[in-house]
């Protein structure tokens, strides 16, 4: 029966032809979960030509919100916006690489405060002033948060429209805490003392869990303990590091005294690997960026997720400012681009606006007053008080090159390899050598 | 055939090796004599780069990590390679469905089997490795914070997946090995290993060589499974040459391609050393041939 084959031969051709289309039509725009996807108006003249537009952001449930909104919104009228899953340790090589060239590879970038002097100094990224006073009203760019804007600001230009800002905060387990007494700490030797009344409890062996990772959560946290110590990397008025003061020692003390109450390899321990330790149930107190939080309150990851609570971190010594770090995330455009900045900024203003600031809601905290309230998630309250208490931004070029050439230093001493006045001395020789270049 | 013909076929050849082998070899000498940033022309800086290399104790330790490493894994893949390939040889009509599960570590990216071999040490993610050595010991290994339990964990997965490899070319060198030789061995009395020793290992020398060629430039290049199973490598002296290159061209501090492209010139001349007499075994034995 050659035909009856024939027919049976096109129609599986025809099949597959049809299965290849649809599947490489899902295979547009984003190649992340578009759930989180708000669908919001994304106005703008259509180009000459068509235009494709690569946003580079890495992923989580903070960011993916406002990425998947621009994707999903934004590719019409001959624009279409590609975008890549991406890792935030993959992100940060890329943007240095993309932004290097005369051409880079992004048209638009997701930079954090941290991150923007040092690329806004040597003219790396497009100042969005004057957009932003075109576009301001359209875009409702007035309701971003003023602090969050001079995050994103260098030597008074914004370089960067903020979408959410990250900030640490204290999940605990409720269940645990009711049954032994205990309350949320509010300081280190607090948190000591919880954790200790838990291991002994019985159950949970490493009772506090903490991002540590020796090539990078580690400079972070080591950032924050200083910072609630009240002190800097640099001072500010006289560009000298501070690693060489009582405080540096002190941040040092108090990280490596929280050792005993961790797992042992904590210092290999990313977020996720944190997220982990409270879905097993192996730890019972977790401090880490807010963003990571609402992964902790859905049963489908533990079966904890009910008895999970939320509290602002702890201070390191008491002090008023908290063992904190306040991250604010945004979009930028290289300067390097092909496509019209303006057409660019009008993306990024659609994806912060009102509608998908509110569907960001509660895996971020959006730029926007007034989206986070208590009611809105279980750890609002303790992402707005501890908002309120994070150590100062050090918007300097210097800042994350200090950071990330210390950052081997730092897991060094934590993990008790160098001892602290050594690992100290260092870490005040190579910031030096890097301010050196910046007098 | 041509001189016409010949330089037609032979062209595309050449333009691809100087592309992808000549050019990137000339800019990275190039730039290991420079100091590189991103998108910026280079400033001659002579041997700099490799006085700082050398002088870098991180380096010396990441190259004893690498070549100990290498000797390790190489020497097992041989021998592993060899007994798994002769177990295979010898079944009879499921030798192909063997073969093709024996090959699934081998065609699994590095980092996501690297990724999946840490979980069976993770007590966070089930552990089941951890699980029984506790079970067995009473006690809890640091499989990823102990220098020699994370050294053995990274010798274990690289093994895994570079068996399959050597097992399918030692496979296919035992084809080669003519039957009579085999025979006649066992006819003047050879049994079990003896056969193996001095009749096929020698039948198969050039193809254990290729293997370890291959292997030792695959093991002195080790840098993904690095990456999910040592987060801590340079803190506890499991950094690779290859890792080391990359955290302080990309990582520590930046930008810094000058010092990373000296430091692979290092591990060039290294790899022809370690090479060298396997070259030179295999050059000898086509002579003869």
């Amino acid at each position: 029966m050659p035909g009856s084959h024939g027919r049976r031969r096109w129609g599986a051709i025809a099949v597959v032809a049809v299965a290849a289309v649809l599947l490489s039509a899902c295979g547009a725009g984003s190649r992340t979960p578009a759930a989180t996807a708000a669908q919001v108006p994304c106005e703008f003249p259509a180009p000459p030509s068509e235009v494709n537009v690569n946003v580079l952001a890495y992923n989580s449930s903070a960011v993916d919100p406002f990425t998947n909104t621009m994707v999903k919104s934004c590719s019409r009228n001959g624009v279409t916006l590609n975008h890549e899953p991406i890792d935030y340790a993959g992100q940060q090589q890329k943007t240095i690489a993309t932004l290097a060239g005369k051409y880079g590879t992004y048209d638009i970038v997701e930079t954090y405060g941290f991150g923007i002097p040092q690329n806004a100094a040597v003219g790396k990224l497009v100042p969005l002033d004057d957009m932003l006073a075109r576009y301001g009203q359209q875009f409702r760019l007035d309701e971003l948060n003023p602090d969050m804007r001079r995050a994103m600001s260098y030597d008074g230009k914004l370089y960067g429209l903020p979408m959410q800002a990250q900030m640490y905060v204290m999940a605990y387990r409720k269940d645990v805490f009711d049954r032994l007494g205990l309350r949320p700490p509010r300081t280190f030797a607090e948190l000591r003392s919880a954790a200790e009344t838990i291991r002994r409890d019985g159950g949970i062996q490493y009772p506090l869990a903490l991002p540590l990772l020796a090539s990078s959560d580690i400079a972070t946290a080591y950032d924050a303990a200083l910072g609630s110590l009240g002190t800097d990397y640099v001072d500010r008025d006289t560009m000298r590091a501070n690693f060489d003061t009582p405080a540096a020692a002190q941040a040092f003390e108090q990280l490596r005294s929280l050792m005993p109450v961790m797992d042992p390899q904590v210092t290999t321990f990313a977020q996720p690997a944190v997220q982990q330790q409270m879905y097993n149930g192996s730890a019972a107190i977790a401090i880490m960026f807010s963003g990571r939080m609402n992964d902790l309150t859905k049963p489908a990851n533990s079966r904890f997720a009910g008895q999970f609570a939320f509290a602002p971190p702890p201070s390191v010594a008491g002090g008023p400012t908290l063992y904190n770090t306040l991250s604010v995330d945004g979009w930028s455009i290289p300067a390097n681009t092909e496509v019209d900045p303006d057409l660019l900024f009008q993306m990024i203003s659609a994806s912060v606006g009102p509608e998908a600031s509110k569907a960001s809601v509660p895996g971020a905290f959006p730029a926007r007053a007034g989206m986070v309230t208590p009611r809105s998630s279980p750890f609002a309250a303790a992402q707005l008080e501890s908002i309120g208490k994070a150590p100062p931004a050090e918007p300097y070029p210097w800042s994350s090159r200090i950071s990330t050439a210390t950052t081997s230093v730092v897991a060094d001493v934590v993990s008790g390899r160098t001892p602290i006045p050594e690992g100290t001395r260092k870490m005040q020789e190579i910031a030096t050598e890097i301010l050196a270049e910046y007098r | 055939m041509r001189r016409r013909e010949y330089l037609g076929l032979v062209s595309p050849s050449l333009v691809v090796m100087l592309g992808l082998l000549v050019f990137p070899l000339y800019k990275t000498v190039e730039w290991s004599l420079q100091r590189v940033n991103y998108g910026e022309p280079g400033t001659f800086l002579g041997l700099g780069n490799y006085a700082e290399a050398l002088s870098d104790p991180r380096l010396g330790a990441a190259v004893l990590f690498t070549v100990g490493l290498t000797a390790a894994v190489v020497a097992v893949l041989l021998v592993g390679g060899y007994v798994l390939a002769v177990l295979v040889d010898s079944l009879g009509r499921a030798k192909p469905w063997v073969l093709g599960i024996l090959l699934v570590s081998y065609v699994i990216p590095n980092v996501v089997g690297a990724t999946m071999f840490s979980w069976m040490f993770d007590s966070n993610f089930g552990g089941i490795v951890n699980h029984i050595v506790s079970l067995f010991t009473g006690t809890e290994v640091l499989w990823f914070t102990d220098p020699w339990p994370n050294r053995l964990m990274v010798a274990l997965d690289t093994v895994w997946f570079m068996l399959p490899f050597a097992m399918l070319v030692i496979l296919a060198g035992l084809q080669g090995v003519p039957s009579e030789i085999v025979e006649a061995a066992r006819i003047d009395g050879a049994t079990g290993w003896r056969v193996h020793w001095h009749v096929i290992v020698p039948s198969i020398r050039g193809v254990l060589g290729f293997v370890a060629i291959i292997s030792i430039m695959d093991v002195l290049r080790t840098y993904d499974q690095l990456v999910a199973l040592s987060p801590q490598a340079p803190q506890i002296g499991n950094e690779s040459i290859m890792l080391y290159i990359f955290n302080v061209a990309f990582q520590d501090g930046g930008q810094q391609l000058g010092l990373g492209s000296a430091v692979n010139v290092l591990l060039i001349l290294l790899i022809v050393v370690l090479l060298s007499p396997f070259i030179r075994g295999i050059a000898k034995e086509a002579r003869q041939s």
